[in-house]
């Protein structure tokens, strides 16, 4: 490809993103959640370097030990048992949440790429193969199934990453799968073929990059719930670092378990409140995105 | 095809999806053989028990012997035992804790699956009719947030809300009374929580739902209650999980609503309330009951987290305490029973739709 084509293509790539992005600037709700979207990855990105200190871990001050203090000028949102300070846990566990989970839904996504558009574009016995494993894997419940993981294989970090990949990826192969199946029928992909293309270049150059708008919307609706899994996996006692660990779930964890029952926890409400209404708020933008994406990817819903 | 050949047809299918299932539950269980052993020794440990159970499990042949005893021992019931509490605990089996813990989580799956439908049916019909109009606009909003909210707070920002005094067992562990076994305790007449069907004493739980039980012995006060106690991880569960009903149903519903017929229906006079009701939902409804098999393992999946929060002595609660206490013969059951839930429900909602929309054909 010389220079030129390459210019060109990088223009009219350009265009279409412009195009698309006028389309989704044109939805209220979409654009509020790529606004919020894209703050909570600034935070993530520059937020633990802004307040110090180990990033994973929250700040601690053990005077406040039993006494979690209310929202004020030193605390912004306040502390928890323990005398963790909510406001630094909240933006330290914006980069560890975002983090986990953009590694889970990237390999999620990048497995149920390969493995869908193999049963796709082959077919035969290893196609139904794949699809009948992934129909097992869409039949356990996954939080079920990540518990399983990690009582088996030990807590830890790379566990639960592990776990989630492996739940994660079932999804992307039925999308793919499905995409593929369309693809393949089109005649750019007969020309390729009768051109001499081997099958592994005809997927590479010319399904995949065909097929793989769909993954986009997904990994952005995911995004979402896979957040919301390791929430409640940390709340319900799966963490690991003791209580430390700046993490949104975990953060909730505390307080309902430190707590010396539901009378405290109406004594002190923000410590459930606040850090909820964070997950909550990056959630609810993410799905607005999502959305967003989707209708701009499929014009019926335009309508 | 008939639909009896197309039922044996998909019990056939059934087959190797529960092979998968127990392939996977076989290996996680074999990986840390000394949880397995544990699991299977009872309250007697030493080298002797672990040689029964070896040579019961066939631990020491090749693997694939090894998998067919374990299969065995899945079907024929015998699923280890509970690791005791208490020194002097009577040994539990633990097929028999599944069967007092089943109840629970089904009766709360089927509340909420009821709550889901009261509300998702409606928002999601009304959704689609007032297309691009504010009350859309508030309904696909409604539906985003429900299923952005974290399961557990919800249901803690619930149990805050109804305050110390509201009836709901979760408190008493709350409180401090961690120690009380829920399962042997319910509802009486005066509303107060006795232990109502312990072991000793002589009421047994016919059924193990807690409303069908209350029913049963004419208690209609224990029943209100019962209502009360079911009612809120019901909402819990339904809130988190009716935005997919809600946004499936205001697309197939809009799909249907351009078709031909209705445009025939509306040009030949037919009430627009008519058309919506007789001619456009009960369709839309069809193909929505398509992603009722995904919807319900993720409502399982809620109903998981809630029982956890509510201290409802379903099978997520017994989950959760179990792999706390690295009790692993639990967990794998409990993995296994859910799995076969979904793969039935599955199952059931297929022949439903070839029942309900006569156009698919059985193949």
């Amino acid at each position: 490809m010389s220079q030129s084509d390459f210019i060109k293509e990088f223009h009219s790539k350009l265009e279409a993103f412009k195009k698309n992005f006028y389309f989704l600037t044109r939805s209220p709700l979409a654009t509020i959640g790529l606004g919020i979207v894209l703050f909570y990855i600034l935070i993530a990105i520059v937020g633990p370097i802004i307040v110090g200190g180990n990033p994973l871990i929250m700040t601690q001050n053990l005077k406040y030990y039993f006494n979690p203090q209310p929202p004020s000028m030193q605390y912004p949102f306040g502390t928890t048992y323990r005398g963790y300070d909510i406001f630094n846990g909240v933006i330290k566990g914006a980069r560890t949440d975002i983090g986990v989970a953009a590694i889970i839904v990237l390999s999620g996504a990048f497995i149920g790429t390969i493995l869908g558009s193999i049963a796709g574009y082959k077919g035969g016995i290893i196609g139904e193969t794949i699809m009948r494993i992934t129909d097992i894997f869409l039949s356990i419940p996954f939080i079920v199934l990540a518990v399983a993981f990690l009582l088996i294989f030990g807590r830890n970090l790379i566990t639960m990453v592990e776990a989630l990949v492996i739940i994660w990826w079932p999804t992307y192969t039925r999308i793919v799968r499905g995409q593929v199946l369309i693809v393949r029928e089109l005649k750019y992909v007969e020309a390729s073929v009768a051109a001499g293309s081997s099958s592994l270049r005809t997927v590479i150059k010319h399904i995949i990059p065909n097929s793989i708008y769909p993954i986009f919307v997904q990994i952005s609706l995911d995004f979402g719930n896979v957040i919301l899994t390791i929430a409640s996996l940390f709340y319900l006692g799966f963490g690991f670092a003791g209580y430390s660990l700046a993490e949104w779930g975990n953060i909730i964890g505390i307080a309902a378990s430190q707590g010396s029952g539901i009378q405290t926890l109406e004594l002190y409400p923000w410590t459930i409140e606040i850090p909820g209404l964070v997950i909550l708020i990056f959630v609810l933008s993410l799905n607005l995105l999502g959305d967003g994406l989707r209708d701009i990817t499929d014009p019926r819903l335009r309508r | 095809m008939k639909l009896y050949v197309y039922l044996i047809r998909r019990l056939l299918l059934l087959i190797p999806v529960i092979i998968g299932v127990t392939l996977i539950t076989f290996y996680l269980s074999h990986v840390n053989i000394g949880m397995l052993i544990a699991g299977y020794e009872g309250r007697i440990r030493n080298a002797q028990t672990i040689a029964i159970v070896k040579r019961e499990l066939h631990l020491n042949g090749p693997i694939w012997d090894q998998y067919l005893y374990y299969l065995f021992s899945l079907f024929t019931g015998n699923w280890g035992y509970l690791s005791p509490n208490e020194p002097m605990d009577a040994l539990t089996p633990v097929f028999v804790e599944f069967q007092r813990r089943f109840p629970p989580t089904a009766e709360l799956s089927i509340i909420a699956t009821i709550l889901v439908l009261i509300m998702g049916i409606p928002l999601g019909v009304l959704s689609a009719v007032k297309k691009d109009r504010l009350l859309d606009q508030i309904t696909r909003l409604i539906a985003m947030a429900a299923v952005s909210i974290p399961v557990f707070w919800l249901g803690l920002i619930i149990l805050m809300a109804l305050g110390p005094t509201s009836p709901i067992p979760s408190y008493l562990k709350l409180i401090g009374g961690g120690q009380i076994n829920f399962l042997n305790y319910a509802y009486t007449s005066k509303g107060t929580l006795e232990p109502w069907a312990s072991p000793t004493s002589g009421i047994s739980k016919p059924t193990g739902f807690l409303l069908i039980d209350t029913l049963y012995y004419g208690d209609y006060k224990a029943f209100l209650a019962a209502l009360y106690t079911v009612f809120w991880p019901a909402l819990v569960v339904a809130v988190t999980s009716f935005g997919v009903i809600i946004r499936f149903l205001r697309s197939s519903m809009l799909e249907v609503l351009g078709q031909d017929y209705i445009r025939t229906a509306r040009s030949k006079g037919v009430p627009e309330s008519f058309v919506i009701k007789k001619h456009a939902r009960r369709n839309a409804l069809g193909t929505t009951t398509t992603i009722m098999g995904l919807f319900f393992a993720s409502l399982l999946s809620g109903v998981v987290v809630t029982e956890y929060v509510f201290n409802w002595p379903g099978m997520g609660e017994w989950l959760f305490n179990a792999a706390a206490n690295a009790d692993m013969v639990s967990v794998m059951a409990t993995t296994f029973v859910f799995t076969i839930v979904i793969v039935v429900a599955n199952l059931i909602v297929d022949i439903l739709y070839s029942i309900l929309d006569p156009r698919v054909r059985l193949d």
